[in-house]
């Protein structure tokens, strides 16, 4: 319960997300799995993303670059082995493609080894380590990049990658968290299932998707009765702390991650709908805005405010989709 | 297969002392030590007084085994005067027999008085060790530190000379006493392994087995008796375990025998109170309590003691009863407010329950029972209550809604279909707690944990059991569970709680059957083998069966067999004859004489009846089955025919092995167990594609196994290929009980009930969805938004869509929702 309503409370500060106004880039990197299983969990947590991203994001193929352990498993999908060259030509290819106002994701998933500096994830051949990837991001500087690092250990990347303009997320909270780690997984679904879109508002912002995973997260071990051994963590305020509850009061983080979508529906130019878009949001900041009184506000009065005011925004809605040719729900 | 269940009855909770025994057992064992110990006490006796005054205190400590108190008080003094070689011990034995009698200051004082002469000089012989350590634990009664201490003097004892073995058996009472069973147990064994058969020592590797509820401890008691036959707390504990079986003549004879050695044995004097009690008779139980008092003036132990067998026996507002007269006795009594706080919390009243197990740990705060019970109490002021009109839930907050939203309804119809069955109808509201993690549920039913095997546990009004959640998906049913634990609510109620155990489980188990399709236990080819080979008691002693089990699988073949007994008697008899043996027991009549009113049998002739009826109702299966001895795997024709088709499957002749699992079926017919043709029939089904085929074996399977996950699941998938929606339906529904908490079931099934129309059945599964806490709240609660709207409740409809809204303005569906609502779309 206490999860809930740290989400629904979250949700009342950040508002809307938006969708990635220029061009989407995606680099995806599945390192050595060391077990079957493992190889088989991280192949499907790429994959999801990886579809996601052509079919939901519209990432450019050649902007679409997945790089993992063995490419015969998935030849369609993964463009080379995960080497520490093929990074580095990925990041080169991504830092000339991304323009300012681009959104990068970065995703790594494996096993974490080394600490701060010297983190790495295990990929066949050399391992780069943290610095390693800070020299590659300073190549997308012109671009918001969201790096995630889902692999057991991976807190260490955080301070060393922290910056302006980028979202960074790890699995752990340091390199000593190495136990096998579920957080990619659940990462992974976050960004690519509609569960995770907390506020319904058709996009699922980098926010949600974290809040949905570290939920995830927490289920599996409290339903298990194991101690939780896995702390993921947020940092995109560039301070190189993270925290596990981005977006809640007084907490620093959080406000660029609930800023960023992929995908999702695309605005409208139609004027008439660009209006009704506007009236929308006037209508939803006088919800918040009455919410913020709910305490003071006599419940009758409130409760009737409230549905003239949701009655108004579902009838934009109504509006908004005749135009568009959207069938309603 | 299922675990069992039962109305609670700690086996034994035996906290009274031990009682005297010779002080100065070391080896080599004295001549009068070991004819005590092999319960030569005449002979011991006239040894001890041809030593003359140098064998005082050791005369004296068999009078005390004897129960000539004064004339032992009297020798004790003496040596005490004399300055006898043992007259430390015959210090720490007045203080002893004073806490007996209840003088509780004067045993203090004597105590204390030969603490202080320890605490002064410290040089005492090694010998003397144990006295201090019986002068600590005397003080003990009312000072925790003084436990610690009397521990600590017997272990100086001991490490002073390993071969006091009187040292180390007190102190290893005294931990059993305080709960740290292992402990006791190591240093039992320790003893053992010195002295092989120590009579002491068996007894207290009796008392900590009981204490785990092992089997194995009837064994080491009857072998401390074999050892010691005079043995009189050996003969009290064999009197509760005789109480506990509830073989109340057994009972009493064992404490008569007791108190023929001993007179002023309190604890056999409770037995014989306590029996009295049970039947009615307070004008006997005047009668013995007035002798217990002759001797123990203060009858605090004896209270207690009658307190926690009425309690053993079901009898829980006696116990509160009782023990609260026992509190009137010694309002420094540790022990009486536990048994008060502890039947105060049975019979739901929390807040004194509260009260009198705080100051029994306040008293005792070594006590494990008292600090788990208050700890698990604290925990559960953060549970939810729900209510519905006749219960109420008290779980978890992960669990209430969710458990309340299944358990509510089922038992508001069984509450309705008990009252009219058995023509009562206990005081509500009835409180069910539920615990999420199965410690818990055990801490709840026994102070402690380790009751593994035990799913529920009815108080009468009060039902605790495991939550769903404190068990992996499909090891239990609990809606059978439920169902089963509430029935002893009204065969309790209605009996006075005198109904015995076996008839009230027997009836319990024999409800679950009749409260949904496959609930409850079914016949086993290993049942009617162990059966058949006169494994299991006749119907009128099925409580050996449930109580002094002779191997694992009895206690559950008994709970079947009682279920027969009680399903035969319904059959031939009526309803009617189930309701008079109630009220019959209620009036006091033991089972012989209830069977004999009320089925015009003696119980000889009943039993042979219920054979008769039981071969001719398993006639076809008995015959398929060899005899057992309920251990070994099950030989026999059936046997023999499904290892030849499973022989025949493996080769891949699959037209062949149908033919013979087709006959298994027949020799065994309507068994859906694991290892039963009907699965292996339903798998060949379902690989042909014939759904029809396969349904048909699916359905012997979930008719008789609760627990069938698979089967129902596959079932309702089949019948649905069949469109068959009904059944579907049925079939998960069915396996709701079995793998709760599960999301894509709660969809499956509110999915499928829309499309029938259902839309209450909707509603419900939408709202446990909700009840989950699924990572996908809105949309959740959207979909219980729109199941209110399609069954037809419009004003509920609007709050939850609005509260939806107003969490996520832009959510599309529930806009559309909210138009349609207003009649705006």
């Amino acid at each position: 319960m206490k999860r809930v309503v740290l989400v629904l409370g979250m949700l009342a500060v950040l508002g809307r997300a938006a969708a990635a106004q220029g061009a989407t880039h995606v680099l995806i990197v599945t390192g050595l799995s060391g077990d079957p299983q493992f190889a088989t969990e991280f192949g499907r947590a790429a994959r999801a993303i990886y579809d996601t991203a052509r079919s939901q994001w519209h990432v450019a193929d050649s902007s679409l670059i997945y790089l993992a352990e063995d490419p015969a498993a998935d030849p369609t999908r993964i463009r080379e082995k995960s080497t520490k060259d093929a990074l580095t030509r990925a990041f080169d290819v991504l830092g000339r493609r991304a323009a300012p106002g681009d959104l990068v994701l970065v995703f790594l998933l494996g096993h974490g080894s080394g600490e701060m500096e010297d983190a790495a994830v295990n990929l066949p051949g050399p391992d780069p380590v943290a610095r390693d990837y800070a020299a590659w991001l300073h190549q997308l500087d012109r671009a918001t990049v969201v790096f995630i690092n889902a692999s057991s250990g991976s807190g260490d990347f955080l301070p060393v990658l922290s910056g302006p303009n980028r979202v960074i997320i790890t699995a752990t909270r340091t390199s000593l968290e190495r136990n096998e780690s579920v957080f990619g997984t659940y990462m992974a679904r976050g960004l690519t299932d509609v569960a995770a879109d907390a506020n319904k508002d058709g996009h699922i912002s980098v926010l949600e998707a974290f809040l949905f995973a570290q939920q995830e997260v927490t289920k599996v071990y409290t339903s298990t009765n194991r101690m939780q051994t896995e702390h993921g963590q947020l940092d995109d305020d560039g301070d190189r702390k993270g925290t596990p509850t981005p977006g809640t009061t007084g907490v620093g983080d959080g406000m660029l991650a609930a800023r960023i979508a992929f995908g999702g529906k695309s605005a409208s130019t139609d004027p008439r709908v660009t209006a009704l878009v506007a009236e929308q949001r006037v209508l939803e900041a006088q919800v918040d805005s009455l919410k913020r009184r709910k305490a003071t506000t006599d419940s009758t009065a409130y409760q009737t405010e409230l549905e003239r005011l949701l009655i108004l925004i579902a009838q934009k809605t109504q509006a908004i989709n005749a135009i568009t040719g959207v069938k309603q729900p | 297969m299922k675990c069992p269940r039962f109305v609670p009855m700690l086996a034994v909770a035996l906290l009274s002392a031990s009682g005297a025994r010779l002080a100065a057992q070391q080896r080599p064992l004295s001549s009068v030590t070991v004819l005590v110990n092999h319960g030569q006490l005449d002979s011991a006796e006239r040894l001890a007084r041809a030593a003359g005054s140098s064998g005082t205190v050791q005369l004296a400590d068999i009078l005390v085994l004897r129960g000539k108190l004064a004339a032992a008080d009297t020798l004790y003094n003496d040596a005490v005067t004399r300055q006898a070689p043992d007259f430390r011990a015959a210090q720490a034995a007045l203080a002893e027999l004073a806490a007996r009698r209840g003088d509780r200051a004067l045993a203090d004082r004597r105590a204390a008085a030969l603490i202080a002469e320890y605490t002064q000089s410290r040089a005492w012989p090694r010998t003397d060790l144990a006295a201090v350590g019986r002068a600590y634990a005397v003080l003990g009664a009312v000072d925790p530190q003084a436990v610690h201490d009397a521990l600590g003097a017997f272990d100086a004892a001991v490490a002073a000379d390993s071969s006091n073995i009187d040292a180390q058996l007190r102190g290893a009472d005294l931990l059993f006493a305080k709960y740290n069973a292992p402990d006791a147990e190591e240093t039992y064994r320790t003893v053992l392994a010195r002295v092989p058969g120590e009579p002491h020592a068996l007894l207290g590797l009796a008392r900590v087995e009981a204490f785990r509820q092992s089997d194995s401890a009837v064994t080491d008691l009857r072998a401390s008796l074999k050892q010691d036959p005079a043995l009189v707390p050996a003969l009290v504990f064999l009197a509760q375990v005789d109480l506990d079986r509830e073989a109340y003549d057994s009972a009493g004879a064992d404490a008569a025998r007791a108190l023929a050695v001993d007179s002023s044995a309190t604890g056999a004097w409770a037995v014989l109170g306590l029996v009295a009690w049970l039947r009615d008779d307070q004008a006997a139980f005047g009668r013995i309590k007035a002798a217990a008092a002759r001797t123990t003036p203060v009858l605090t132990e004896f209270l207690a003691d009658v307190a926690e067998a009425t309690a053993h026996v079901r009898r829980y507002a006696d116990a509160v009863a009782l023990a609260g007269q026992a509190v009137a006795q010694d309002s420094l009594s540790a022990r009486a407010f536990g048994l008060l706080a502890d039947n105060e919390l049975r019979t739901g009243d929390m807040v004194a329950g509260r009260e009198h197990l705080q100051r029994a740990f306040d008293l005792d705060p070594y006590n494990l029972w008292y600090k788990n019970t208050l700890d698990l109490l604290d925990q559960m002021k953060s549970f939810h209550t729900v209510h519905t009109a006749r219960f109420e839930f008290v779980a978890p907050p992960a669990d209430a809604d969710y458990i309340a939203l299944y358990l509510g309804p089922l038992l508001e119809r069984a509450y309705d279909e008990f009252a009219t069955r058995y023509d009562f109808k206990p005081p509500v509201p009835i409180r069910i707690e539920l615990f999420s993690r199965h410690a818990d549920f055990s801490v709840r039913t026994l102070g402690v944990t380790g009751l593994d095997a035990v799913l529920g546990v009815s108080f009468g009004n009060l039902l605790a059991f495991d939550a769903p959640s404190a068990r992996d998906p499909g090891e239990f049913n609990y809606g059978s569970t439920a169902w089963h634990e509430l029935a002893h609510t009204f065969t309790l109620g209605s009996s006075g709680h005198r109904v015995p155990r076996w008839f009230s489980e027997g009836l319990s188990v024999l409800e679950e059957r009749r409260g949904e399709t496959g609930w409850g236990q079914h016949v086993t080819p290993e049942f009617l083998a162990a059966y058949k080979g006169g494994k299991l008691p006749r119907a009128t002693d099925l409580n050996e069966g449930l109580m002094r089990p002779g191997y694992p699988a009895e206690i559950n073949f008994s709970y079947y067999e009682a279920s027969l007994v009680c399903e035969m008697i319904e059959t031939e008899k009526g309803i009617g004859a189930i309701r008079a043996m109630l009220a019959a027991w209620g009036q006091g009549l033991d089972t012989p004489a209830v069977v004999e009113r009320v089925l015009g049998l003696k119980a000889d002739a009943f039993n042979q009846h219920f054979d008769s009826w039981l071969r001719t109702r398993f006639a076809t299966p008995l015959a398929s089955v060899d005899s057992s001895d309920g251990v070994k795997p099950v030989t026999g024709k059936y046997e023999k025919t499904m290892a030849h088709a499973l022989e025949l499957r493996d080769a891949g002749a699959n037209d062949s092995a149908r033919v013979v699992l087709d006959s298994a079926a027949r020799l065994f017919p309507g068994y859906g167990g694991d290892d039963g043709a009907a699965w292996y029939l339903a798998r060949l089904d379902s690989t042909s594609g014939d759904w029809r085929a396969a349904v048909a074996q699916l359905a012997v399977i979930t008719s008789t196994e609760e627990t069938a996950d698979k089967p129902n699941d596959l079932e309702a998938a089949f019948r649905l290929k069949l469109g068959d929606s009904t059944g579907a339906l049925a079939a998960l529904q069915r396996l709701q009980w079995i793998t709760p908490y599960d999301p894509a079931l709660h969809v499956r099934t509110a999915e499928l009930a829309d499309a029938m129309g259902k839309w209450d059945v909707a509603l419900t599964e939408r709202r446990a969805v909700l009840a989950l806490a699924p990572v996908d709240r809105l949309e959740a609660r959207y979909q219980v938004a729109r199941a209110l709207q399609r069954a037809g409740d419009v004003a509920g409809a609007r709050r939850e869509v609005l509260a939806v809204l107003e969490a996520a303005p832009g959510f599309e569906k529930a806009q559309a929702l909210l138009l349609q609502l207003q009649g705006n779309h």
